[in-house]
């Protein structure tokens, strides 16, 4: 599983990787970069979940 | 170039604790900008950062520059320096912080606030009606600090008919906080007092748990227990300092700014009232409610010619980052048509697309307030159901002693003291 970005949707509000630093984290600009290329375990798909789950701008999805 | 060769004026640190510099900041953070961008100040022991890039780095680097007190072979030293107690803002980069955070920072945005507007609208009416038929206002007592106290209390479920008694014991409360003195032990009393009222509330509460946000704090797990009913006390305690009083003064703020600062920009408000929001954001650069947020280094920090030490107290002066003018042209200028400040909602990351930049009134990255839609909404409904419902403003006094914050134990919360205008209806 992967953690997709849509960066049109996208507004850099920042949640994803200040709430789940191990997941995300900002680039230079002010979007995040997905640190974990292929989701395998339990705890990562959770943050990818929750991640999912708060962003605003619903900009996040997951991609068998 | 001639900033880092010339020797720089000297700056006398006591001015940091004078009336002069309480009531305006802005000259000594020019100073501090221009001359000192990094500056030691031995007398309080601490460092300042004040250009706006400096302390949008403090804020993004987390990592270095921690909120709480960085201990290498001990735990976090929480708790001990508040009047409240424990309490999240204390947390620093622990996980434990997160997990509080995500307790209740969902409350405060997205759809939950949607959900909230009506109560606002309804509340702002409300507390309107009390003085409309007076032509006249004290903005402070009988407006501003009478909505954020009554938003919060009806999003705790707390019964309406207590309402009044609730908003008297946390005026009580920030005015202990603020001034000190007799205000402080009458404000003592009145935390007391709103303790023994809300102890049954939290035990019933936990038992039989709502979908409000009293409820959700005392149900809350943290590493699978729950908050003693001390600690939801102190919880609500910041929600009252931080949510309350903070808004109440980004209230009297836009209309201080209003009436006094750029009275020929208050017709503009008037005639489209989707300009609150712009009010709010260039009231949040201008002079915002918090000026300083604390930091302590856990590593050396090289900047400029200097380096600040590990395990330093550093002081980000949003307050002065905000009217740098390396970000923002004629800053001195209060402008609520400013082309060069982001002007919609705030972003955690400090970044937005139109690549203008964003004032620094809320933090940025971890420690970004949490309630900051909350508070931009809840001011923009208040402002203009006011504005809506009055003619010609206009403050009733020729002059005004202006913004200060009263006492640093206040956490320096800027606002006036008080704030009368009269209008038609």
């Amino acid at each position: 599983m992967k953690v997709k970005i849509d960066k049109n949707k996208c507004y850099m509000s920042g949640e994803c990787y200040y709430n789940h630093p191990e997941l995300f984290k900002m680039d230079d600009e002010g979007y995040p970069i997905v640190l974990v290329d292929e989701i395998n375990d339990d705890a990562m798909k959770k943050h990818a979940l929750e991640a999912i789950e708060v962003c605003p701008a619903v900009a996040l999805s997951l991609e068998e | 170039m001639s900033e880092a060769t010339s020797m720089p004026p000297p700056l006398d640190p006591r001015v940091f604790d004078s009336e002069e510099f309480q009531k305006d900041p802005f000259p000594i953070y020019k100073q501090l900008r221009d001359h000192h961008p990094i500056y030691h100040d031995r007398f309080h022991n601490r460092w300042i950062i004040s250009r706006y890039w400096d302390v949008d780095g403090a804020f993004q680097d987390n990592e270095s520059f921690d909120r709480a007190m960085y201990k290498p072979d001990g735990p976090y030293d929480f708790g001990s320096r508040h009047v409240f107690g424990p309490n999240i803002l204390e947390y620093g980069n622990s996980d434990e912080h997160r997990r509080l955070r995500n307790i209740v920072a969902g409350q405060f945005v997205g759809q939950k606030l949607q959900d909230f507007l009506p109560m606002i609208d309804q509340i702002s009416e409300e507390v309107i009606d009390r003085f409309i038929d007076k032509g006249e206002v004290e903005i402070v007592s009988e407006f501003a600090s009478q909505v954020p106290i009554r938003v919060i209390s009806n999003m705790m479920a707390l019964p309406r008919e207590d309402e009044d008694t609730f908003v008297e014991w946390y005026q009580l409360l920030i005015a202990g906080l603020g001034f000190g003195g007799e205000h402080l032990t009458r404000g003592l009393q009145a935390r007391n007092d709103m303790w023994d009222y809300i102890d049954p509330l939290i035990k019933e509460r936990s038992k039989n748990p709502g979908e409000d946000l009293l409820s959700r704090i005392c149900v809350a797990e943290i590493e699978g227990s729950r908050m003693t009913v001390e600690e939801v006390k102190g919880f609500i305690s910041l929600l009252l300092a931080a949510g309350g009083d903070t808004t109440e003064k980004a209230i009297a703020n836009m209309w201080y700014h209003l009436l006094y600062t750029r009275p020929d920009q208050l017709q503009d408000v008037i005639d489209n009232p989707a300009l609150w929001e712009n009010v709010f954001t260039e009231m949040m650069r201008y002079d915002p409610v918090v000026h300083a947020q604390f930091r302590y280094t856990t590593r050396e920090i090289p900047l400029y010619n200097d380096v600040i030490p590990e395990r330093a107290g550093v002081i980000l002066y949003l307050g002065a980052g905000n009217r740098d003018e390396r970000a923002f042209k004629d800053p001195d200028t209060f402008d609520i048509h400013r082309d060069d400040l982001h002007m919609g909602r705030e972003n955690r990351s400090g970044r937005y697309k139109d690549g203008k930049n964003g004032h620094l009134g809320f933090g940025i990255g971890q420690h970004f307030c949490m309630g900051y839609a909350m508070a931009r909404q809840e001011s923009a409904i208040a402002c203009s159901k006011l504005a809506e419902r009055i003619k010609n403003p206009k403050g009733k006094m020729a002059d005004h002693p202006g913004i200060s914050s009263p006492n640093i134990d206040s956490g320096g919360f800027r606002s006036p003291q008080d704030l009368w205008m009269t209008f038609d209806k």
